[in-house]
């Protein structure tokens, strides 16, 4: 009877102990809802339709991955510097936001492998004169404030100890800022740079060429020390890629060649 | 605490640049004061003018200073007079909307100071054969900067808040600006943030601490 008592004790004990421990994984699948940080001014990736519903290449990202986990998605519509707040506070528990996983953000939050690739192309105001990357030395350049872009082109601006850097708060007020001729070029994804062009609302600029900035590698991005989550995060951006769906999705919402999220001669 | 590690070192470590910042928030909030309350002594000069014209300029103004959003007046500053042709640096466009937002509120609160004043005193100065200006500029305008000098210092720590508007169009160089830049390179928010709010405090501590000692010095009676 006394070693019963102990049994049961013991069992309650680690079923508790169980349930205490669970991690994010598992409060993901248990509340049945997963809730992801996405841009929704940074088109492709995330905008919102005419009646105001978030869609984009992050959103039906996010959706695939609820869908996977067998839960609803909830669309947490986060600005570029809202991200880790957002994240830290336990308002959403995934980023699905084009994070650029850079090794000094790593050490704050958890990356998972790369879901998307961007190449960097220079937009320029034609009055400007400026044709290529190198000609922007001695301009006053902007991109969105936040972005990888943002970091490489305001380095690179010091690099060349000439010229000026301005951070605009969202993709549209700097392509605004660079029709009106406020700043000379910007850098930004070429895709997002096709994409404004193309609508019209900027006269005067066109795309003249690409950046030479490394690949901009963009992940999945949860709390750091969320290995579970982070681990099945890793097989599902695999899962995307062999499945066909992460080509499906670039097709649906970029276009073109579909760039490769793997970098040569790396194991990882 | 919600799985996040504080790591202060790697926010202290960029201290410096933090308050460079600071010295550049400075810089906008006592130029913008300074020039604000020359135009709002103007603005109060076009409304005593008892011109009509002149009068609904200072009042349209005052309006549009007090009944729109800061966040908007900055904004128009740099997007809006640029459909004009018209290029302000990010730094100038947060000092002229800074500024006019300045004016305005400061031109309510000279008009309140008048009021206080007896206008017999314009009176006996005139009858001691002073000029009009000569009555508004030794009699009425000390005694209304006096009244007002306690609602100026309110709009002072507005002025250095409002600098953290500078983000929306281009402003790097500021605390606030600075700040984000940083999070966006480190993502150490919470530090970054953290250490931000706590300077801007003790700025705004600072000027009000500071204001009460001029005005015990300068008013006693």
């Amino acid at each position: 009877m006394k070693t019963l008592t102990m049994a049961a004790a013991l069992i309650a004990t680690t079923a508790l102990a169980g349930t205490a421990q669970a991690d994010k994984l598992d409060d993901i699948i248990a509340s049945g809802t997963l809730r992801c940080a996405v841009v929704l001014d940074f088109p492709p990736m995330g905008m919102r339709d005419e009646n105001n519903n978030p869609i984009g290449f992050d959103v039906d990202y996010c959706n695939d991955l609820a869908a996977a986990l067998g839960v609803k998605s909830e669309i947490v519509e986060t600005p570029f510097p809202e991200r880790i707040p957002a994240l830290m506070s336990g308002r959403v528990d995934v980023g699905v936001a084009s994070t650029s996983d850079t090794l000094e953000r790593a050490k704050t939050v958890g990356f998972s492998i790369p879901y998307f690739a961007f190449e960097m192309a220079v937009t320029s105001n034609d009055a400007s004169g400026i044709k290529s990357f190198d000609d922007m030395k001695g301009h006053t350049v902007g991109a969105t404030a936040g972005t990888f872009e943002a970091i490489a082109l305001e380095k690179q601006i010091n690099e060349w100890g000439d010229g000026t850097f301005r951070p605009y708060q969202t993709q549209a007020d700097v392509f605004l800022a660079l029709s009106q001729g406020q700043i000379d070029a910007t850098v930004s994804t070429s895709t997002v740079a096709q994409a404004n062009v193309k609508t019209g609302n900027f006269p005067g600029i066109s795309v003249v060429g690409k950046a030479p900035f490394d690949t901009d590698y963009v992940a999945l991005f949860t709390n750091r020390d969320e290995y579970g989550l982070i681990n099945y995060l890793n097989l599902f951006v695999n899962q995307q890629i062999r499945t066909g769906r992460y080509a499906e999705l670039y097709e649906k919402w970029v276009g073109g060649e579909l760039p490769a999220l793997t970098v040569p001669n790396a194991y990882r | 605490m919600f799985g996040y590690t504080f790591q202060w070192n790697q926010a202290l470590a960029r201290l410096p640049k933090i308050l460079d910042g600071a010295a550049v928030t400075m810089e906008v909030a006592v130029l913008s004061m300074l020039i604000g309350i020359a135009l709002a002594i103007f603005l109060t000069l076009l409304r005593l003018s008892g011109s009509r014209p002149l009068g609904a300029i200072a009042t349209t103004w005052v309006e549009v200073a007090r009944n729109t959003p800061a966040l908007f007046q900055i904004y128009m500053a740099h997007f809006g007079v640029a459909s004009f042709g018209i290029h302000f640096s990010p730094f100038v466009s947060l000092l002229i909307g800074i500024t006019f937002n300045n004016a305005g509120y400061l031109a309510e609160n000279f008009r309140g100071a008048l009021k206080a004043i007896p206008e017999t005193q314009t009176r006996a100065g005139r009858s001691l054969g002073m000029s009009q200006g000569q009555a508004f500029r030794y009699i009425i305008l000390p005694q209304m900067l006096r009244i007002s000098f306690l609602p100026m210092t309110n709009q002072m720590v507005w002025a250095v808040l409002m600098t953290s508007l500078g983000v929306t169009v281009g402003m790097n160089t500021d605390l606030y600006g600075v700040t984000q830049d940083l999070n966006a390179l480190t993502f150490r928010t919470f530090e970054l943030f953290a250490i931000a709010a706590v300077i801007f405090y003790l700025i705004t501590k600072i000027i009000t601490l500071g204001a009460r000692a001029i005005a015990w010095r300068l008013f006693r009676y």
